[in-house]
């Protein structure tokens, strides 16, 4: 979280540190700072410009808040409106509640989480009886005896063999992978690592990863790990697709360099191409909702009534 | 004077008193307010909408010492508590990692207020998008409460069951009223805003589980039984998209399957390009046809 705190969020912040602090005299201002994100120039400064002069009418010396603070540490006394912290609203705990959920299925297979299956209790009691019911999270698709083979090959710093299904081209491969990170994102698990097939490093969705088997060779060290990204190289072909407004999907599944709204409702998106069956496959699937608009560099002008015709050829009987 | 000691100031006279506050009382016991009254009007009109965005649940009583009465202000202490749960230090350092593991916008700002700590979102591997449309129906769900929202251009009366994260989208499931059946909603193609209309009556009978299903499985029109035969190199491929596949005996593979939707149905077939047929039933074979024959 970064430390350009609104008044509002230190306010927040203040309701849950004042009645944490009554209860633990004297806590050390460094886990003050730590356990409610408050920046430590800016927590003296509020506990002692502001807290020390809250009150209630006629706030006479009993009716204000007493703060000490001495050798890094912390009182405060007399703040019995404040003497429980603000009440979680359903928005953060549901929040909280799907993130441990989530949480809790990374784990699985670990040791049984005790404090967290606690702590999803507790969540629970805020948001109603049925919170155990209410949310379901699966972070991807991909077989977890492949993420599990990927975590301990990241682990033991080791190479592995998968076998690929290449979309884009529309093939399986196989290839030798020195694994970096594997992450889920947006309900897609990746596997970020150095491809020694291709020799560079590469992406790839993990459900597309058809087996996985780590080896004994350790991952080259010599090679400095870099985040590999979806970003396209200056020279890979583009077009330029105009888009119907119920296509919009396209937008928000792939990567678009540039998204620009016609007066009505069409859309003009400009899409890295690496691969021609990608192209067709997205084309054809939108039919009439989307047209090629530009082309660098050009493509057949009969690209995608060709690869309609070699589909239709399967179908005449 | 602060706004921040201002509004701490407010809390503590609402907290303090046993009697709502009028506007007039507020406005002499707290300190920080101007003496002129349009200026102490719009400050305090600012605060109570801080305060509400915060969820201090401030609410409003007429005063019962005026007559006529006039509203006065007031915060329940109970209710600012609420259901005060207390997390112990193991338990605040399981979310902790939880929120190190996963991504989510705004769950930290739950575990902050808890004195769990900020994330070290260097470590997270997990990312699943949220946003407070979503807490709604999530707290709905969890509270048995009934909604109301726009889908699909049309009004919903629904009772939430289950909010589900699958295949990188939030799935809603629960009971329509108004079909009365029980449905599974794509969160991001509802409009709110979500109005609540009171208690949930209907037992969860719902077992759909939008992690199995696919896209040609959600519709609102009847299952129809398809058959699709699949080049055998492109058999695995076809195992993960259509959750199945038998070898036949020519070779190839078949998928069966339920189409509730077919343009979904259509566009995971093509993706296939001229490794895939969809064999029966000739309706939507037909459908495939005059589509690929549009663009031929």
């Amino acid at each position: 979280m970064n430390a350009k705190l609104t008044a509002r969020d230190r306010m927040a912040r203040l309701l849950s540190v004042i009645p944490w602090v009554t209860q633990h005299e004297g806590a050390a201002i460094d886990e003050i700072e730590r356990r409610f994100d408050y920046p430590r120039d800016l927590l003296l400064l509020d506990l002692q410009e502001v807290v020390f002069f809250v009150g209630v009418h006629p706030f006479t010396p009993d009716q204000l808040i007493e703060v000490d603070i001495s050798d890094d540490k912390v009182w405060i006394r007399y703040a019995d409106w404040f003497a429980r912290p603000l009440r979680l609203s359903p928005e953060e705990a549901a929040k909280l509640l799907t993130t441990a959920r989530a949480a809790l299925q990374l784990t699985d297979g670990d040791d049984p989480p005790d404090p967290l299956t606690r702590a999803l209790t507790k969540l629970g009691t805020v948001l109603g009886a049925q919170a155990d019911q209410a949310i379901d999270v699966r972070l991807g698709e991909a077989r977890a005896e492949i993420i599990d083979v990927i975590r301990q090959a990241i682990d033991r710093r080791i190479r592995v063999a998968i076998d690929y299904y290449s979309y884009g081209r529309d093939e399986v491969s196989h290839r030798e992978v020195d694994p970096v990170r594997v992450f889920s994102d947006q309900g897609n698990w990746y596997l970020d690592a150095w491809c020694h097939t291709v020799g560079a490093q590469r992406m790839f969705r993990v459900d597309r990863i058809i087996g996985a088997e780590a080896g004994e060779t350790p991952v080259d060290e010599s090679r400095q790990a870099q985040p590999a990204s979806f970003i396209a190289a200056p020279g890979d072909p583009r077009v330029l697709l105009r888009l119907d407004a119920t296509a919009k999907w396209v937008t928000e599944q792939y990567p678009c360099e540039s998204v620009s709204h016609g007066p009505d409702g069409t859309l003009d998106v400009r899409l890295v191409v690496t691969e021609i069956p990608w192209l067709e496959r997205l084309l054809l699937r939108l039919g009439p909702a989307a047209e090629i608009t530009e082309a660098d560099p050009p493509v057949s002008p009969d690209l995608i009534g060709a690869a309609a015709r070699r589909i239709l050829a399967l179908y005449d009987a | 004077m602060s706004k921040l000691e201002r509004l701490l100031n407010l809390t503590a006279a609402l907290l303090d008193s046993a009697v709502p506050l009028t506007a007039e009382q507020i406005q002499r016991r707290v300190t920080g307010y101007p003496p002129e009254r349009s200026a102490f009007r719009r400050m305090f009109e600012r605060d109570k909408a801080d305060l509400r965005e915060m969820n201090v649940p401030l609410t409003i009583a007429p005063d019962p010492d005026t007559d006529p009465p006039v509203d006065g202000y007031l915060i329940n202490r109970s209710e600012y508590v609420g259901a005060d749960v207390r997390f112990e230090p193991d338990e605040l350092a399981a979310l902790h990692l939880a929120t190190n593991l996963v991504r989510l916008d705004g769950a930290e700002r739950g575990l902050v207020k808890l004195g769990g700590g900020a994330a070290d979102d260097e470590s997270q591997i997990g990312l699943i998008p949220f946003d407070d449309l979503l807490a709604t129906l999530v707290s709905a769900a969890a509270g048995q409460r009934a909604v109301r929202f726009t889908y699909s251009d049309a009004e919903r009366t629904v009772e939430p069951w289950r909010l589900s994260f699958a295949k990188g989208h939030w799935y809603l499931s629960g009971w329509d009223r108004l079909r009365e059946d029980d449905r599974l909603y794509r969160v991001d193609r509802l409009d709110g805003p979500i109005r609540d209309v009171g208690k949930a009556e209907h037992p969860v009978t719902n077992t759909s589980d939008p992690g199995s299903l696919r896209g040609w499985e959600l519709g609102d029109s009847d299952p129809v039984a398809a058959v699709v035969k699949i080049d055998p190199d492109h058999a695995a491929w076809a195992h993960h998209v259509f959750g199945g596949v038998e070898p036949s005996p020519d070779g190839s593979f078949v998928a069966r399957v339920q189409v509730r939707n077919i343009e979904a149905f259509r566009s995971a077939v093509i993706t296939f390009l001229d490794h895939a047929e969809i064999v029966s039933p000739p309706a939507i074979r037909d459908d495939m046809v005059r589509w690929l024959e549009a663009q031929s």
